[in-house]
């Protein structure tokens, strides 16, 4: 199985950093010569193939672009230069729980949330019981998410990104869900997803939670990939250099 | 377009239902504020403008309640529709979704408003001795010439307000001017002949209004060839705004 997931080719990708960002019409005119815009360039002119069933992390130290990149694979931002093309279903978890409404209830979260990820009723409800299994929160489902103890919080948008079944799953660092039987939980769910040809990209910091998930690693540095290949060559070099 | 909406359908259906159960969320009457507002505005101006003006329309509560009820739909969709992917901002950074599912769902929301609140129109309508006709048919024609109308509109001020954020205030000025140059409390006839008439007539809300007044107030044929060239014109002009929309809605998540 050799197909394309994600196609990353030649992007660069830079932001405008504004020390006062004209927000209103009458900075805009009044400072219309300040223009005290430096141009940041994260991504430097990177290229990069992920196939179908790949299981990859990004590692590098802090502001080397991981993030960045895995926010244009899922199209929140778009490249400056360069282009990037995804082939099947993707869904991110960059942040848990983005858009629950604190109101209403956890089932009610469950609808809303998996429908930002994009499926439908028919298909929330046939996931609804795993969700609610998976999540651990018993009758606390039906009481308002506002009443929740930030474990169960996470717990419950964790359940949600994970069972709606993407053919691309973009995770930035949060594997660091719960307790340890929450965390087992959740890296034995990423195992069976990988069985299933799911194609994982990961950014994380924990090394050790990388070794036993992906078999490819791609470090950052300075928005360009330095090194690109198995897990254990590319993070003992990460490890001798930035550790 | 349409195929990335279809798939999004629930999304759409879920922010609809969040806008209307949402907004008046916490408050004693709840929904019913949607109702009981512009009831109240009506009192207002069924008292006052006996006054200013010399002579009114018979069943003159009636005749306003009817401009009043869709004015009532366009300014809330324009002003909460403006501020729609500023007010989103937490999602809109986090996940990828169709950002036009927004200003959509806010359009459609106070569509739905619009035509559960037709009910008082009828009430208005029996009460006051009019009554109902056939011509009542047409009222899908008229409120889809509103709903291509106002989504153009909150398509491109809710993408240009990420980036000018004075288009808030700006646009509320622009609002309140275009009260009163629609024929909402008074009748375009005032102006038979005169210079003003033919301004009021290229203002497209005018003309929706004066539909809404001729199939429920004066029970007539309201004018097809101009509604059929308001809703041509506006469904170019959705396209445009659309077209703007996707462009500026690249940057939605790096400015807001």
């Amino acid at each position: 199985m050799n197909e394309v997931a994600i196609e990353v080719k030649n992007v660069t990708k830079s932001f405008k950093l504004y020390y006062d960002k004209p927000s209103t019409l009458k900075e805009r005119l009044v400072f219309w010569n300040k223009k005290k815009a430096d141009n940041h360039i994260v991504l430097k002119d990177i290229s990069l193939t992920i196939n179908k069933g790949e299981t990859v992390a990004l590692i590098g130290v802090n502001g080397s672009g991981k993030s960045t990149l895995l926010k244009l694979m899922t199209k929140i931002i778009y490249p400056t230069q360069g282009k990037i093309v995804t082939h099947g279903k993707l869904t991110s978890l960059l942040e848990l729980g983005a858009g629950f409404h604190p109101d209403f209830t956890g089932r009610e979260n469950i609808y809303f949330n998996a429908a930002i990820f994009g499926l439908t009723k028919e298909e929330i409800d046939a996931r609804l019981d795993k969700i609610i299994e998976f999540s651990e929160l018993g009758e606390f489902i039906d009481s308002p998410v506002r009443t929740y103890s930030s474990g169960m919080y996470m717990r419950l948008a964790f359940s949600v990104a994970i069972n709606v079944d993407a053919e691309i799953l973009l995770i930035d660092e949060i594997l660091a869900v719960g307790d340890q039987h929450f965390q087992d939980k959740c890296f034995q769910k990423l195992e069976e997803l990988k069985k299933d040809g799911t194609t994982i990209v990961i950014v994380s910091h924990s090394l050790d939670a990388i070794k036993k998930l992906c078999k490819r690693a791609i470090w950052l540095h300075e928005g360009k990939v330095k090194m690109d290949g198995s897990d254990e060559e590319v993070i003992n070099e990460y490890i001798k250099v930035c550790g | 377009m349409f195929k990335e909406l279809y798939k999004y359908r629930e999304l759409l259906k879920t922010s609809v239902k969040k806008e209307i159960r949402g907004k008046y969320k916490g408050s004693f009457l709840g929904v019913l504020w949607s109702f009981v507002n512009p009831l109240l505005m009506t009192l207002v101006y069924a008292i006052v403008f006996p006054f200013l003006l010399k002579s009114t329309e018979p069943h003159y509560v009636t005749f306003i309640i009817i401009g009043v009820l869709p004015w009532t739909w366009f300014t809330n969709t324009i002003a909460l529709g403006t501020t729609s992917i500023l007010g989103n901002a937490g999602i809109i950074k986090k996940v990828y979704f169709p950002r036009e599912i927004l200003p959509i769902s806010v359009v459609t929301s106070g569509m739905i408003n619009f035509l559960i609140s037709c009910l008082i129109i009828l009430i208005f309508l029996f009460c006051s001795g009019i009554g109902l006709s056939f011509y009542i048919l047409w009222l899908p024609v008229i409120v889809l010439a509103q709903y291509l109308f106002s989504l153009g509109v909150v398509l491109i001020t809710s993408a240009i307000d990420i980036y000018i954020r004075d288009l808030e205030y700006i646009i509320n000025f622009f609002v309140t001017m275009l009260f009163y140059a629609t024929p909402i409390l008074y009748s375009p006839t005032m102006f038979a002949g005169t210079k003003i008439a033919s301004i009021i007539n290229l203002n497209p809300l005018g003309l929706i209004i004066n539909s809404y007044r001729d199939i429920f107030f004066y029970q007539q044929m309201p004018n097809l060839g101009s509604l059929g060239f308001l809703i041509v014109g506006c469904i170019a002009f959705c396209t445009l705004a659309y077209l703007l929309f996707k462009k500026l809605a690249k940057g939605f998540a790096e400015e807001v």
